[in-house]
């Protein structure tokens, strides 16, 4: 038997992701219903964004571009939660229906096994609508384009990925252990929407609270702020990959401790 | 022949809240420690050879997943001993699973949306079966059954007996030592019953493949196993051939007469002359349980046949299914 590298997992990922978009392209009117869905989701989203800043200008001095370019970002880094690890959504279902043991008997590992399961084509919509955002606020702040800034942006666009994953995993990962996960879920989704705020509008209980304990300043804030501010860059937003990388393989390890103590239902 | 699972002295324990009634009981059941340790399998040992089919069988909770879940690696032990292909199962998770396939009755475990032949594909990298073996492999199968039909379809289109038969065919795709089957016939009908144990009859011949078989189909039983396993409240009742376990029980033989009159009356009758057997009556018949060793049931029924008029008489073997629900009431002694 092989060694089951990267290599290995990423060819298989590949092989069920195509077969998975061939099924669902084979429902049309699914496909195209939730696509319109998406954009009409993304446009109201942006419309209360817009209204809003008519009314203030500014938010404790940041500007409308500014605050377009956070809007975007959070839209880009939301991507692969959304597309990649939307799953997550179901495992509650998977472990209460013990559904969920097919997926320890592959000699595969079971997070990817079952992350593997799903991609969700709607948030590549989002995605196009997220660079567009950031494009149109680049040019409009006039950030100019270099190679140093395009791979700050990488880098902090995979980290406040790995930060958005990792909440989710963890909050989908609390159903090993109780029934109603749901609704852990589902506030962590719906904070997920204060990320496009600059963390210093909210008060200090709420900083502080978005920080560290329900990190979603990490989404948006901290990792752009290298590419608004690079004069007042604080050492959160130096420190956000590695705090990025960390939270992501904290959830990792708490969901895979959920999953290997899983003992199904009977049958 | 060489013991291909090895089991020794497997207890597996759970802990269980004990809970109270009423809403004022779910209250105090939050704040409550108050846990009792519950046996699911206790103290069980067997060996289990290459190539054979044994039947798993007990009642419902007695504790045949559980075991199950162990040998494939899914639970840990409380304590005890289990090898499978030399290896701690739940250490080497992966690695058991590499040379095991299973199947869960009503759980399909393929790709909901995929067609089968996309789902043998992943497969075919997951378990990294080269090309001439994978070739091999659908070869026969094509010689099985009918697999044309099957292979472009999406699963989710599948009726149940055609999902079963699927669900069968992947987990023995990668050419496994062990194949673990959870009731795969239940819920099928007649011909797809047959269908299915002729397939697995022959993929055991074909591959040597050592199948675990749980069922509360007494037919499965009787087409496919040897060896038959029961265990019940996680005790292990019975492990040897099913002919011992017939011979075993094999001398008693159901006699039902129907004599005139009114049949409990009658029943209590014979039961008072036939001391020694048991009489039941239901709507139709007067059921006499004859033990051979003792008296022949012909000399039975020219006993009864002195003292009451009987108008009809069926003679009955006695079934494996029988012959199981004397072993799960009773024990064997």
């Amino acid at each position: 038997m092989k060694k089951k590298g990267l290599g290995f997992y990423l060819r298989i990922y590949f092989k069920i992701l195509a077969q998975d978009i061939k099924s669902k392209m084979s429902y049309r009117a699914d496909f195209i219903i939730s696509t319109i869905g998406m954009i009409f989701t993304n446009i109201a989203g942006f419309v209360s964004f817009w209204i809003m800043f008519r009314s203030f200008p500014s938010i404790n001095g940041w500007g409308y571009y500014e605050m377009l370019f956070l809007y975007g970002f959070s839209l880009v880094a939301i991507t692969p939660v959304q597309c990649l690890f939307d799953n997550n959504w179901s495992l509650r279902i998977a472990v209460y229906t013990g559904d969920f043991i097919k997926y320890c008997f592959r000699p595969i590992n079971i997070f990817f096994y079952y992350q593997s399961e799903v991609f969700d084509i709607k948030g590549l919509g989002q995605l196009a609508f997220g660079i567009g955002t950031l494009i149109y606020s680049w040019n409009k702040i006039g950030l100019g384009f270099t190679p140093l800034i395009l791979l700050k942006m990488i880098v902090f666009l995979i980290t406040a990925s790995l930060v958005m994953i990792a909440m989710q995993n963890a909050a989908a990962a609390t159903c090993f252990w109780i029934m109603n996960s749901f609704y852990v879920l589902d506030l962590v989704t719906r904070f997920k929407d204060y990320a496009k705020y600059p963390v210093t509008i909210f008060s200090p209980v709420f900083r502080f609270i978005f920080t560290f304990l329900m990190p979603i300043a990490f989404i948006a804030y901290y990792p752009s702020l290298v590419i608004l501010r690079p004069d007042e860059v604080p050492l959160l937003s130096w420190l956000s990959p590695l705090i990025g990388v960390v939270f992501f393989w904290l959830s990792y390890k708490f969901w895979m401790r959920g999953a290997l103590k899983y003992n199904g239902t009977g049958s | 022949m060489s013991a291909i699972i090895e089991i020794k002295d497997l207890t597996k324990e759970f802990k269980v809240l004990n809970r109270r009634e009423g809403l004022k009981g779910s209250i105090k059941d939050l704040f409550s420690r108050n846990y009792k340790t519950v046996r699911a399998v206790d103290n069980i040992s067997m060996t289990i050879q290459q190539g054979e089919i044994v039947g798993y069988l007990g009642p419902n909770g007695a504790g045949k997943s559980t075991t199950i879940k162990m040998m494939t690696g899914v639970l840990e032990p409380t304590s005890g001993e289990i090898r499978t292909n030399g290896i701690v199962p739940y250490a080497n998770r992966a690695r058991n699973a590499q040379e095991i396939g299973v199947v869960f009755g009503q759980r399909s475990q393929l790709w909901w949306a995929l067609p089968l032949v996309e789902s043998f594909k992943i497969l075919k990298d997951i378990y990294q079966i080269p090309d001439e073996k994978y070739n091999s492999m659908l070869e026969l199968y094509g010689s099985l059954v009918d697999l044309e039909p099957l292979l472009h379809k999406p699963v989710r289109q599948m009726s149940l007996g055609q999902r079963t038969l699927s669900d069968i065919l992947a987990a023995f795709l990668h050419d496994p030592k062990i194949v673990f089957l959870d009731e795969p016939t239940i819920g099928l009908d007649v011909s797809m019953k047959s269908k299915i144990r002729k397939l697995i009859q022959a993929l055991n011949k074909e591959k040597n493949t050592t199948v675990i078989l749980t069922t509360h189909d007494m037919g499965d039983v009787d087409a496919l196993c040897r060896r038959i396993v029961i265990i019940d409240k996680g005790k292990m009742l019975y492990d040897n051939d099913i002919e011992h376990l017939k011979s075993f029980f094999g001398s008693y033989r159901t006699l039902k007469i129907r004599p005139d009159g009114e049949l409990s009356a009658q029943a209590e009758l014979i039961g008072k002359e036939l001391p020694n057997f048991s009489v039941t009556a239901d709507d139709e018949w007067i059921a006499i349980l004859v033990d051979e060793d003792k008296s022949k049931v012909i000399d039975v029924l020219g006993q009864l046949q002195k003292s009451h008029k009987i108008k009809d008489m069926q003679l009955e073997e006695i079934s494996t299914e029988e012959v199981i629900k004397k072993i799960y009431e009773e024990g064997v002694s």
